[in-house]
């Protein structure tokens, strides 16, 4: 698979995907609202020497996509040589086999960074390992206060619906406390992506 | 099958685009044992979850035995704890 310019003209600019969202529309509205550019990111990309193309697969179901894609929308509006192009993993499948997680995980949302000519300059793929660790740290911590729980190993299946409901509302309590260190970390890593391969 | 009705709970992962998988399932198991089921719960999740239970025995997880279930062996597991054997 080459990525020319015909199958980049294929993709969907931001907002086009956005106005085709058939679900997550408002939480993914209310993510880019709350997105708090560090104004390092915004320095890194305005001083970057050519424009850069992003090729985006997400899907609007996947949560990493509604966490993570808002900030890269948001960036690309405070930066106009960042050119954005979001393709349907599903839908795609070709790219997606290029960018897997791991080698073998269809993980999205996986941003592709190329030059003007096509030549990919580096890729960042689902959230930022930090919150991953982060978050199981806090999970562990939830179930440690609340034995009704049981392990954080042991399925969730198990679970009575009014127990299950509560650890669901902790969970989600959990992932809203940490936005801001989530998105903090996806700059920190964008930046550091771009700056590796800035030429 | 003439055994007792058994409920079935699919929990996936809301987050990972698993609703047809679960659509699927659920859909062929309504289909192959229509009222001898006497519940099927869908519970919307997170963290890559895929767990199939009968009766309260989980009989996938996608954790545990990776991928999704095959029909066959959620419909087993039905036969078995209904005490109907095979036929249905």
């Amino acid at each position: 698979m080459t990525l020319d310019r015909a199958r980049w003209d294929k993709g969907l600019t931001y907002d086009a995907f956005k106005a085709a969202m058939t679900r997550n529309q408002e939480r993914f509205a209310q993510n880019e609202d709350r997105v708090a550019l560090d104004p390092e990111t915004v320095g890194t990309f305005a001083s970057l020497p050519q424009r850069l193309r992003v090729l985006v697969l997400a899907e609007d179901w996947c949560g990493d996509v509604v966490a993570n894609l808002p900030i890269l929308g948001r960036l690309a509006k405070e930066i106009p040589t960042l050119d954005v192009r979001i393709f349907y993993r599903d839908q795609n499948l070709d790219l997606m086999e290029r960018w897997l997680n791991q080698g073998k995980y269809q993980s999205i949302p996986v941003f592709v960074f190329f030059d003007e000519n096509f030549r990919e300059l580096g890729h960042w793929i689902e959230r930022p390992r930090t919150v991953s660790e982060r978050r199981a740290e806090e999970r562990k911590k939830i179930f440690a206060a609340h034995p009704e729980f049981g392990s954080p190993d042991a399925p969730v299946d198990g679970l009575p619906e009014d127990v299950r409901t509560r650890l669901q509302a902790e969970l989600q309590k959990m992932r809203e406390d940490m936005v801001g260190f989530a998105n903090a970390e996806v700059q920190r890593e964008l930046r550091e992506l771009v700056s590796a391969v800035a030429v | 099958m003439t055994g007792k009705p058994v409920k079935v709970k699919i929990t996936y992962c809301a987050e990972c685009g698993y609703e047809p998988q679960a659509l699927d399932l659920t859909k062929a198991l309504m289909y192959e044992f229509g009222a001898r089921l006497s519940a099927i719960e869908l519970v919307p999740w997170e963290s890559g979850t895929f767990e199939v239970s009968v009766d309260g025995q989980l009989v996938h997880s996608m954790k545990r035995d990776g991928g999704f279930p095959t029909q066959a062996v959620v419909s087993s597991a039905i036969r078995t704890r209904s005490g109907g054997g095979s036929s249905v």
